[in-house]
């Protein structure tokens, strides 16, 4: 497993900086938070690892790949998978459809073998549905398989999404806000089934979260960022004392 | 859902569904078979009509109803197609550019060279997102209208040029009578069942591409695009081939029609063409292949029906008589149930059919 490289990373979105020379590491098969107020830059900082936005300067590294100016699929061909903030299934589709786009990544199927239905696309299909089977049992989801995804509720919803991104075979998963709008239940579940995925697969894992419980029931490292600029780095119990990270979360005490 | 789960939960009615399904499947396509027996030609040349805009219908809904891609430009593709099957195949005898290729290797090329000029699009139509790309590919129709007006010595120009009839294992499509079974066989009745095959063969393509993993790849990137990225689905190269997939659907059906027609002129090929293909996939239901289907034998027979019983109908007459012309009333009818269809049945007329099979109440799904 490669560790992924932050290297003074910037972004900036006209007169606004996004992200301000930002160095962090996410070391391999750990879970790495990254925290930090509204608006801190924590969602931009996804932004750029999973292609989407272009980083002003500064790399990111994952392994020997520079990840700075590929494009996103060419990322999760690498093995980066990674989870939205706001959901992103489709509702009609099938949950099982769904986590087969997962493996889009892992399959071949053209337009002529799709459209002839040669035997080895069939082979293909029958594989992968087998594997998105495993995995939606990894999560809990197997009954709900056949059901159109937006039928379902709202934490399932999130599972699903993370199922999917699981069903690529990531090697480092972005999970941003994966327990946002859960209850307390579902959190539960939600946060075993990360800590499973870190342990028995052995994934890297950065988590964007502002349930402080899961983050510390979770990470290994955290990272925290205020308007756009990292202000602590550490073992969750020392960031969690942190005065800068006091004052960012709770703000400063007005000197009389 | 609660509906959807009760389905699911009887045995009976799921076991009984496919079954019911494929008699109706089969008792529609012997009545298809037989038709050619028992219906005049008008009827079979409407039917042809239906047939060749169902396969344009089928490849612009591949775009537009499963990629969210828009194209105005569809009618450049169709000529693109019927134009150049009559540059392969014609003999050149009327002073016109012709290659004398067999006719069943001028189809074929005639459609790849549909596929080709998308392709020579595709670098605009692999970056362009949606309405984007409906507004360029306005400039299509307006460079092919251009082109067939004025390169005469491929077109024939404003006058068009006649279309050599299809031959196929030694039999001619054309209008010498063959007589199968005591009724006299011309290029309708034939062209009905090669129509038919065409229809049959790009229909199940198409729901295979649909159903597999290029048809996921598809509706995920006119579901949420970046998502798409993210996952692995090299979004440019997808909408670009998609873009090539619906053109040669487009010059099929264009060679289609111009066998249907036997003459193809460059008015019939313009922007309003593109916008019938478009009302088809809408009233249909976007994005399946059945939507296709159904919307483009809506859109196509109804002007035909329209004409036929025009003096049955009131305020509808024929064309230069006072009332309104039976094209015009189509017009009006199928605005209307554009209209209708956008308000009141979101997923097209496919979708009452299955509203009707799981037993959903409206307006419960979206």
């Amino acid at each position: 497993m490669p560790s992924l490289n932050v290297d003074h990373l910037t972004v900036r979105f006209a007169g606004l900086l996004a992200l301000d020379d930002v160095t962090f590491t996410v070391r391999p098969g750990t879970v790495h938070a990254l925290i930090g107020p509204n608006g801190a830059g924590k969602s931009t900082c996804f932004n750029v690892l999973s292609g989407v936005y272009r980083a002003t300067s500064g790399s990111v590294r994952f392994g020997e790949h520079e990840l700075t100016g590929m494009s996103p699929h060419s990322i999760a061909g690498l093995g980066v998978a990674r989870i939205f903030q706001n959901l992103a299934l489709p509702p009609h589709a099938t949950v099982e459809d769904s986590l087969l786009l997962g493996r889009h990544r892992l399959t071949r199927t053209g337009f002529v073998a799709a459209g002839l239905r040669l035997p080895s696309a069939a082979h293909e299909e029958r594989r992968h549905r087998a594997r998105v089977r495993e995995i939606a049992e990894f999560v809990g989801l197997e009954e709900y398989l056949g059901r159109p995804a937006g039928s379902l509720p709202y934490g399932q919803q999130k599972l699903a999404e993370l199922a999917r991104a699981l069903c690529m075979e990531p090697r480092l998963l972005l999970l941003d806000e994966p327990v946002a709008g859960m209850t307390a239940d579902e959190r539960r579940r939600v946060a075993a089934v990360i800590a499973g995925v870190r342990d028995s697969l052995g994934i890297s894992i950065v988590l964007v979260e502002h349930d402080m419980g899961v983050v510390m029931r979770l990470a290994d490292t955290v990272t925290v960022l205020d308007f756009g600029r990292l202000i602590a780095d550490g073992a969750p119990a020392d960031v969690q004392n942190d005065p800068d990270v006091v004052r960012a979360y709770l703000g400063e005490e007005a000197t009389p | 859902m609660s509906d959807l789960l009760a389905t699911q939960a009887k045995p009976r009615r799921v076991l009984r569904r496919p079954a019911a399904r494929t008699c109706t499947a089969a008792a529609g396509a012997l009545l298809l078979l037989a038709l050619p027996f028992y219906l005049d030609r008008f009827w079979l040349q409407a039917g042809l009509f239906a047939m060749a805009a169902a396969i344009g219908a089928i490849g612009i809904n591949l775009l537009t109803g499963a990629t969210g891609q828009l194209s105005m430009g569809h009618a450049f593709f169709l000529a693109v197609g019927a134009y150049s099957y009559c540059v392969f195949a014609a003999d050149g005898g009327d002073g016109l550019t012709g290659l004398g290729l067999p006719t069943w290797l001028a189809v074929v090329l005639a459609t790849l060279v549909a596929g080709g000029a998308g392709g020579l699009f595709s670098p605009i139509a692999g970056r362009l997102r949606g309405p984007y790309l409906g507004i360029a590919t306005i400039a299509l129709i307006f460079i092919g209208q251009h082109v067939l007006f004025n390169a005469r010595d491929l077109t024939g120009g404003f006058n068009g040029r006649d279309v050599p009839p299809l031959s196929l294992f030694g039999l001619t499509f054309d209008d010498r009578e063959l007589l199968v079974a005591n009724v006299p066989f011309g290029s309708a009745e034939k062209l009905w069942y090669a129509g038919l095959v065409l229809l049959l063969g790009g229909a199940l393509f198409a729901r295979g591409v649909l159903r597999g993993r290029p048809g996921r790849a598809m509706n995920a990137i006119r579901d949420h695009r970046i998502a798409a990225g993210v996952i692995g689905v090299p979004v440019a190269r997808y909408r670009a081939a998609v873009f090539v997939l619906s053109s040669m659907y487009a010059g099929l059906a264009g060679v289609l029609l111009a066998l249907v027609f036997q003459r193809t002129v460059p008015d019939y090929f313009g922007i309003t063409l593109s916008l019938e293909y478009l009302a088809m996939i809408v009233i249909g239901g976007l994005g399946s292949v059945s939507g296709a289907v159904v919307g483009a034998a809506f859109v196509s027979l109804l002007p035909q029906l329209l004409t036929r019983y025009s003096d049955a109908l009131p305020l509808v007459s024929a064309p230069g008589t006072g009332g309104i012309a039976p094209g015009e009333a189509s017009r009006y009818l199928y605005g209307a149930a554009i209209v209708a269809v956008v308000l009141f049945l979101p997923g097209g007329l496919v979708r009452v059919a299955a509203r009707r099979r799981f037993g959903r109440k409206p307006g419960e799904e979206r």
